[in-house]
Parts: structure tokens; sequence; C-alpha cells
């Protein structure tokens, strides 16, 4: 029966692509190898298994993707983007996406992405994340905002109901906080970077009230940044070793490995955790949206149009007909029967009776509920990573104790947002 | 007599050629870039004359990465000489030829290792939770051992993995130019009822002092190239207490805020902080 359910989706998906490749064909005739640049995701790495299709879709081109890290991937895009570009496509993501564009390092994605493939289906945050000046940008690869993931078993021994609220979740971290046994409270961010522990601080500074800036002057350094800080700091005493410094691998393989009791980071952790190849609390974890008054920090990632390797305007469509293809429905279908839940990002696919067969309704609603709750937390603005990065830095010195005073920390930081508004002027 | 004095040129250009455009153009390059405000996300750039070079001595982590690198200098040249010292002579005095040579192929195999493979086994083999060079303290006393977020000793142990390479197979070579010494001078001191250590310390080393400088001169050189090591390691943290020159100004180029100018000017500082500070140390050596 399975068997027959798959030849079906494989026929469905082919007759969709044949459908949809002789439009396309019409437009561009592809026969040099997109050369992509990206982090590791499973979604990519399936991809590589369908190399023929595209061949046929495109009129024989074929694709070669580079894997680097989050934090190796951006320094390199960003390296060559601005000198010699011989990448075709970048994965860029919302924190340097307002770089990308503002520097012309990478075209309107709309222009040279087949209407055919439908890009109003993507998850609207995501579209919007993907979206600045007005142009979108890039195809979302993942995305989404961010979840509390919790040990049903811990938290039922110790009697504590699930935590809605920042204090109960603080107290119930301290509860459950038993490194005898190996068991720790929770996990955060230390490594340095604006997506590694500033992202996880945002939403406490958000959460606060606090703000980045009003107009070109930056008003962050102020009470909600201190309090931010101070309560991420006193919750860092209770998180995992070796999430000192560091960052989504550290605290997610400490939750998927069973020494965690509370989680909260970026939603592509519950597939993670649902999953018993990579969990081995498969079976005793809980969701629920992060405890008020904390916001979920919105990102997405996705693909984009290199300009400086696409010279040509036929060059620039193949880039594109490689990405809406990446990133088509039949992908993303794809996608779903393998597992890959973070990498799910259209409404027709995460509304459709499978996603609901595989991953039920509960984790439907929970992430209902987090949507509510996501918030661009960071400073919408091409400096944006020079700035988060920097606070990065400080806050890393905070957290391993080489510097102790918050507020001399924020005031740096203050001099520093100054001389780069100056600086970017 | 033409040909003589003509013929180490015509050997001479073709190297000086490709050295000059391999060498010479970036580093002018860099220079020429250092006294601007270039910045990747711009494509002009606009003269500010040593703007950036006065920027860079007030700059707080300009400072320490220079103390980072120099103790980072100190902490791998001397350990890894120290340790390549004693364990060439252990293997010249209590081991059997047969025996030293198997030891001295195990000994090659860190080197041979690529630096971010090497970095990323030990980064695993010191992690907390799961390594397996800090189980023995996590078994003994229930608590995690985590060596590379303590400020204190996350230099320490990146210098460790840095001199696990080089240390032995800086031994195996100490080990050979022992092999090479004659044997005479070695039972002169011994009739003269000298110590195994009077031995070695004022007949043997003395009569290796040349290699043996040479050596600290390669490792001194290939220390200031452990960008890999460190970004693989720690990126430079926990903060910045084991961010290096190479890896800040790297940091300021490419990973944070794309000043390329900024990070120029570093470069060119540590171009000529180098060559003035092996130049005065070669002469001092006195080979």
């Amino acid at each position: 029966m399975k068997d027959l359910k798959a030849l079906v989706s494989s026929i469905a998906i082919a007759c969709a692509l044949a459908s949809s490749a002789s439009s396309i064909a019409a437009a561009a005739q592809c026969t040099d190898t997109i050369r992509v640049i990206a982090q590791p995701r499973d979604g990519l790495t399936l991809l590589e298994n369908y190399k023929d299709e595209f061949a046929k879709l495109s009129g024989g081109a074929d694709f070669q993707i580079d894997y680097l890290n989050e934090n190796d991937r951006r320094a390199k895009t960003k390296a060559d983007a601005s000198t010699i570009g011989k990448y075709n496509v970048y994965y860029i993501d919302e924190a340097n996406v307002a770089l990308f564009a503002k520097s012309g390092w990478v075209a309107p994605l709309t222009d040279y992405y087949p209407a055919d493939y439908d890009y109003a289906d993507f998850d609207p945050g995501r579209q919007k994340v993907a979206t600045y000046d007005g142009k979108v940008w890039f195809a979302p690869l993942t995305g989404g905002g961010d979840l509390m993931v919790y040990r049903k078993d811990l938290l039922e021994a110790a009697g504590i109901k699930p935590p809605t609220t920042l204090d109960e979740y603080i107290a119930a971290v301290r509860a459950l906080h038993q490194p005898d046994k190996g068991i720790y409270g929770t996990a955060l961010r230390g490594q340095r970077g604006s997506g590694a522990n500033v992202w996880r601080w945002m939403p406490y500074f958000k959460g606060f009230g606090g703000n980045w800036f009003e107009g070109d002057k930056p008003v962050f350094d102020g009470d909600a940044a201190v309090k931010a800080t101070e309560t991420y700091l006193e919750i860092f005493k209770y998180s995992a070793p070796g999430s000192q410094t560091g960052g989504w691998d550290e605290a997610v393989g400490a939750f998927t490995s069973g020494q965690v009791a509370l989680l909260i980071e970026s939603t592509p952790l519950v597939g993670m955790a649902l999953d018993p190849k990579s969990s081995q609390v498969a079976d005793k974890i809980g969701y629920l949206p992060p405890p008020t008054p904390l916001t979920g920090g919105g990102y997405g990632h996705g693909l984009a149009i290199g300009t400086k390797a696409n010279k040509t305007e036929e060059a620039k469509q193949c880039a594109g007909l490689f990405i809406a293809w990446a990133t088509s429905k039949e992908n993303e279908q794809r996608r779903l029967e393998e597992g890959q839940f973070s990498e799910l990002n259209r409404t027709s696919v995460m509304t459709s009776p499978k996603f609901a067969e595989l991953y039920g309704p509960d984790l439907g609603k929970a992430l209902a509920d987090t949507g509510k709750v996501t918030a661009v937390n960071f400073w919408q603005n091409a400096s944006w990573p020079d700035l988060g990065d920097r606070w990065g830095i400080i806050l890393e010195e905070l957290i391993t104790g080489t510097r102790t005073d918050i507020k001399e920390g924020l005031d740096e930081l203050n001099g520093f947002a100054t001389d780069l508004v100056a600086r970017s002027q | 007599m033409k040909n003589k004095t003509t013929l180490p040129w015509v050997f001479l250009t073709p190297a000086m050629v490709v050295l000059a455009v391999l060498a010479l153009v970036p580093t002018v390059c860099a220079i020429v870039i250092s006294f601007e405000d270039r910045e990747l996300s711009r494509p002009d750039g606009n003269f500010v004359g040593f703007d950036n070079y006065l920027a860079l001595f007030s700059d707080r982590r300009f400072v320490n990465a220079i103390t980072v690198s120099l103790s980072w200098e100190v902490i791998t040249v001397g350990f890894t000489m120290l340790i390549a010292v004693g364990l060439g002579i252990l293997l010249f005095e209590c081991v059997s030829p047969r025996t030293r040579n198997i030891l001295a192929v195990l000994f090659i195999v860190p080197v041979i290792l690529p630096r971010v493979s090497a970095a990323f086994v030990w980064k695993f083999a010191f992690h907390p939770l799961y390594g397996i060079a800090t189980y023995p303290y996590k078994a003994i006393t229930g608590q995690p051992l985590d060596l590379l977020s303590n400020p204190l000793t996350a230099l320490g142990t990146v210098a460790l993995v840095d001199v696990w390479q080089w240390g032995l197979f800086f031994s195996v070579i100490v080990l050979k130019l022992l092999e090479t010494l004659p044997p005479q001078p070695f039972e002169a001191a011994r009739l003269d009822h000298a110590r195994a250590w009077e031995v070695y310390a004022y007949v043997a080393l003395p009569m290796l002092k040349a290699p043996l400088i040479s050596l600290a001169f390669v490792k001194m050189i290939e220390s200031l190239r452990a960008f890999d090591l460190i970004y693989v390691m720690t990126r430079g943290g926990p903060g910045i207490s084991t961010e290096t020159l190479d890896m800040y100004a790297f940091s300021q180029g490419f990973i944070e805020s794309g000043r390329i100018s900024y990070a120029s000017g570093m470069a060119v500082l540590m171009m000529i902080a180098t060559s003035i500070a092996f130049t005065v140390i070669w002469k001092r050596a006195k080979i």
C-alpha cells in the first residue's frame, strides 16, 4: 500500500513537473552548471538526487552546491558577492537580505521567478522577511519563529505545569536543573553572532519593550536592554555545558540527547526533536509558544540570484528557474515525505492532509499560536550584521565572564552604532 | 666571465617575476587600501591618510589581539621546542632503533592531518558533555569540564592541539639529528663521568644549536598562521580571549563589518612588525 502511494505521488510530481517544464523551457535554455553556495539543509541534499529532472527541465543545466555552516556561509557569501562573484545562487537570510539587496549583489527574485511556481504560496511571514525595500529577494528554504519545547516526563515527575510566562519558565528551569543527574535546565546560545547569541537574546530585549533605532538614532541603550541581558545571564546559569560558546547545534544537540529540560529555539527544533533518528527523547516532548512576554524570532533563509555571476538576462533566468524548481511545491512535497519538517515553507504543503497525518493537530496549533507572537526582532537595515555581530562579541564576553559591566558594554555598542550610521551615510 | 655573471639572472628572473606577481601585487594593494576607507558593501573608497592606523591603536580589540598573538607565539613555539627536544632525547636514549622507527611514523601522523580536521577532532574531544578528553575529569568529579569556554584555559587548550601536531613531528627531527651526531664526544663526556643530562645539555644540544634555531624559526612562522585552528576551535572566543591579529583582521574584513581598509591596516602592521622582529631575532641568533 505504501509503495502504491509512493508510486502515485511520484507520478503526480512527474506530471506536475512535466506540465510546468513545457512552459518554462520556452523561457530559458540553460546548459551551464549553476553554482550555489548554501548552508547544509536536508532539502538541498535531497535535490541532488533529482539532478536529471532539473537537467531535463532546464534544457541541460547542472547544478553544484557548496555547503558551509551558518557563520562561514555568511562570511563567504559576503566576500564572494562583493569581489569576484563566482556563485550564481546565494543562500541568504533575514539578517543580510538588506545588505545584499542594497549593495546590488542579488537581483529582484520575482522578475525571474516563473509565475507557474506560485511564489504567493509561501508562508506570508517568510515572504515578509524575504522582502526589502518593497521587492522580494529570496525564495524561502526554511523559516518561522520560536517554539518552547519541553520534556513532558521531567515536568510531570517534578509536578510542574508547562510554563506560559517568563517567570514560570525561569522557575521551571531552576527547579529542573540537576547537573549531578546529567539534566540541565535549558540551553541558550552563547556563541557570538547576530544569528547566534544575539538571536536568542533579542526576544528578551523586544519582549521587555526594547527598540533598536528611531530613525538614524540608536535608542537601544536603555533599561530594556539591561534587563534583557541580566535575565539572559541569569538563565545562562542553568544552561548546558558547551552552550557558553555554542550556537544552535550545541543547544539542540544537548536537548535531543536528553540532557535539557526546556528549550526555546527556532521552530525547526521540533522536527529534529520529534524525529527518532536524531532525537533520544522523540516520544517525551511537548511544545508551546514562547512564554510571555518573549517574542518569537521571525526568520527566513532562502535562495537568491547573484548579479555578478549572472551577467546576462538569460543567466538570471536560469538561476531563477533553478531557485523556482528547488523551492517548488513538488520538491517541498518530497521533503514532507522525507520527514524534513524544517524545510517546509509553502502554505499548501503545511495545510495538506499529509502534514496533519505526519505531525498531528497539536503541532499545527502550536505553530499557529507561535505565529501570533512572532516578530521581526532585529534592525531591518543593511548595517544590521555589523551591529548584531558587534553586540554578539560583547554578549559573549558577558556570558563567559571576561566582562561584567552590562551598561558599559551597551555604551560601547552605542558608540559603535553611532559611528556605523555615520559611516553608512 | 660575462656568462658567469648573467647566468644567475637567467634562472632568477622567472622566479622573481612569479614572486612579484603573487606577493608584491597583493602587498602593494593592501598598503594602498589601508590608506582608504573601503568597505565590502561600497564599490568606491576615499583616501583617508593614516586614519585607519590611528584608529587601530584606540581599538581595544586590536590591542588585545596583539597580546593574544604574542602569547600564542611564546606558548606554541616554547612548548613545541620543549616537547621536541625532550621527546627526541628520550627516544634516542631509551628506545631501540626498530621501535624508534615505528614511533617516528606515528609521531608524524598528527602533522599530516589537515589543520581543520585536527581542529574539529579536538574540538569534539574537548566537548564538556561528550568529549573523550574531558571524560576522565567528568567521571571523577561528576562535573563537566568546559576548557574552550573558559577564558583562562581556552588559549592553552587550542595551543595544546598545535603543540600536539608540531611537537611530535619536531621530536622525530630532533631524534634524526641526534642519530647523525658522531659518537666520540658522547663517549668522551661519559669517560669524564658526565651524567646523562649533562651529556645532552653540554655536548649534544650545543652541537645541534644551528638546526634547533632553524626549527624554532620554522615554528615561529608556522605559528603566525594558526588562523584555521583558532577559527574552528573557538572563533576567537570566549569573548576575545583567543582573538589573534589575523583572526581579528579577517573578522573585520569579512565576518563582521566588511571594513577591508581597516583590516588591511592591521595586515600591513603585522607585516612590518614580523619583518622587523624576525630580522632582529635572526641576527641575534648568530647561527
